[in-house]
């Protein structure tokens, strides 16, 4: 095993994972909402692409928007259903909710995509930059930079800007929001989309590094709960640290100990973490609701 | 005086009336597998009904604990011959460790990170079934023999769904009995207070993180025992049993009817099973139509299907 390999394999993972997370960092942020349904849209993205780039014949660079138009639409269709919810902050609804819908895209995406598994190849995909002993395809590249990029300009939309201040707001106090006039309600919607489209945008991108199933959803969302809760829940600088800190651990232990329980050693990191910091980051994430 | 009456007598008469319904139905091989397959995901649907119902928390672990009992019961009957007794003996036990451990570990967390946690233990879960060699890696564990109860000279087996079903029916009236008690006891009032209001709970000098993990340590057995007949019923055991039907099947058990009703878990576990069993659009459609259950009646009627009654009865005791 080439070690310097594998750091950089991990810092691609770690970028995947960054970037497959933004969504619902910013979604539980500033809506405190869980979508265990994130998953499921990821592969409704992954899918998209693919349909548009293999049976439409659309290039890749507008199959990316396609499929995030679709996954956007599909994120406003949820919070449309779930905005009563939303208010109430009735967290046990909103989480299993977002599991049906989880459910019913896996059916769904089973019957229209068919239930085989697909391979989503990009021309950056196929040409692979090689230095040395070492070797990146172009995409791994493209996910690294857009992933920097991505979380740049979020941090700088959130932090710098008349919107970014207004979804703080209601971070914050969403009563207190609405009362200074804030639309609230239009918040919520928009951090949905945004949802929907920034995990549709990071399957178009990550998707391409490993075949794409309809049933992968259900375990696709584990490595985000890892990155979402170890960053901090909510915070956009915590999650992409610990997306990258996270693909660097799991490259080395696929190549160290095992690759088929690198899910499982995930998990006892974030169990790990949780119990050494006990209140903090359970404790901590829930005293603004209610 | 008369309603009382009418009122204790309701639920015996109910449940022989749930008893002879597979006979009523038909008596065909196809009623009776359905009828077992209702008992069975009902009581799983229960474990989990006193977490959501009662305690308020999301807990996505207990598909974990319904495999928990079938893996238990496939692996000491077929490797270590063990009866059927043993089996579930040994399914309680093993499921109130594996209760213990995540219920310690997730001791303080609460509402999402609580779920979220309990739905890693579930994705961990079928990566470790399908990848450990000990379980039958994805193969499963093939072979278990047939459900044999027999005490002394009493003969108690099942060779067939027809035979499962007194042995079924007895899970699920055990069950729906132990429910009923839990809601009645002082830990039921308990878990109640915990969930609607923490603070006075501590107050009344209740601690709510040791009544969360009583909860738990009741109702992972449930579900579990669930998984212990379910071994017997397929005969075979694979991580599909892991799957997130199980998880959505068991949520929608406990929010169609209307939280806290007795047998809300029950009737809801045979709405869903007699659609897919005799009404199937195919396993796709089944998933969209299962999915969208949940997410209609959790998004427009939080009641459940008891709240669509609600309007009626006031209509009628006003009448009266």
């Amino acid at each position: 095993m080439n070690l310097t390999q594998q750091l950089i394999n991990g810092l691609v993972l770690g970028h995947a994972y960054a970037l497959v997370a933004i969504g619902w960092t910013l979604l539980l942020g500033v809506a405190r909402l869980v979508n265990f349904g994130h998953g499921q849209m990821y592969m409704l993205g992954a899918f998209v692409t693919w349909w548009a780039v293999v049976k439409a014949g659309v290039p890749y660079a507008l199959a990316l928007p396609i499929a995030m138009a679709i996954g956007a639409l599909f994120g406003l269709l949820m919070q449309r259903v779930m905005l009563k919810a939303t208010f109430e902050q009735n967290l046990v609804s909103i989480m299993i909710m977002t599991l049906g819908f989880g459910y019913v895209l896996q059916g769904g995406a089973a019957l229209v995509f068919g239930s085989t598994g697909q391979i989503l190849d990009t021309a950056l995909s196929r040409s692979e930059i090689k230095l040395g002993e070492l070797w990146l395809t172009q995409q791994d590249l493209a996910i690294v930079l857009v992933a920097i990029a991505v979380f740049v300009g979020l941090k700088w939309l959130l932090d710098g800007t008349r919107i970014g201040r207004l979804v703080r707001m209601v971070a914050e106090d969403p009563k207190l929001a609405q009362l200074a006039g804030v639309n609230v309600r239009r918040v919520y919607y928009g951090v949905f989309a945004f949802e929907g489209a920034a995990v549709a945008f990071a399957a178009g991108m990550v998707a391409p590094r490993t075949p794409i199933l309809t049933s992968m959803g259900f375990e696709e969302v584990i490595m985000t709960f890892v990155v979402v809760v170890l960053g901090g829940i909510g915070s956009v600088t915590g999650s992409y640290v610990a997306g990258v800190a996270l693909g660097l651990f799991t490259a080395l232990f696929g190549a160290l100990v095992s690759p088929a329980y690198t899910t499982a050693a995930c998990f006892l990191v974030l169990i790990a973490v949780l119990v050494l910091r006990p209140g903090g980051l359970g404790a901590g994430s829930t005293a603004g609701v209610h | 005086m008369q309603r009382r009456w009418l009122k204790r007598l309701a639920l015996p008469l109910f449940g022989l009336l749930v008893f002879a319904a597979p006979t009523l139905l038909g008596g065909s091989g196809a009623v009776y597998s359905a009828a077992v397959l209702i008992a069975i995901f009902a009581v799983m649907a229960y474990g989990l009904d006193v977490i959501v119902s009662d305690l308020g928390e999301v807990s996505l672990a207990h598909p974990v604990f319904f495999a928990v009992g079938s893996y238990t019961t496939a692996w000491l009957s077929t490797r270590a011959g063990l009866g059927s007794w043993a089996t579930l003996a040994a399914t309680i036990v093993v499921a109130l460790l594996f209760a213990a451990a995540i219920g310690l570990v997730t001791l303080r967390l609460r509402e999402f990170v609580f779920s979220l946690v309990t739905y890693a233990v579930g994705v961990v879960a079928i990566t470790v079934a399908s990848n450990w060699a000990f379980l039958g890696g994805s193969d499963g564990i093939r072979g278990i023999p047939l459900l044999d109860l027999s005490v002394g000279g009493l003969q108690l087996s099942a060779r067939n769904d027809r035979e499962l079903w007194p042995y079924a029916f007895a899970l699920l009236a055990v069950t729906v009995y132990l429910i009923d008690r839990f809601r009645r006891s002082l830990l039921g009032a308990a878990a109640i207070m915990v969930h609607l209001n923490p603070r006075l709970a501590t107050m009344a000098g209740t601690d709510p993180a040791r009544v969360r993990l009583q909860v738990f340590l009741f109702s992972a057995p449930i579900s579990a025992a669930a998984g212990w007949l379910y071994a017997y019923q397929r005969a075979y055991v694979s991580a599909d049993v892991l799957e997130n039907y199980f998880l959505i099947l068991m949520l929608t058990a406990v929010v169609l009817i209307g939280r806290r009703q007795l047998l809300g878990p029950l009737i809801a576990t045979a709405m869903v099973l007699v659609q897919e069993k005799f009404f199937s659009l195919g396993g796709n459609v089944d998933k969209i139509v299962l999915g969208a259950v949940l997410i209609v009646i959790l998004g427009f009627f939080p009641q459940g299907l008891m709240g669509l009654l609600q309007p009626l009865r006031r209509l009628l005791q006003r009448g009266r």
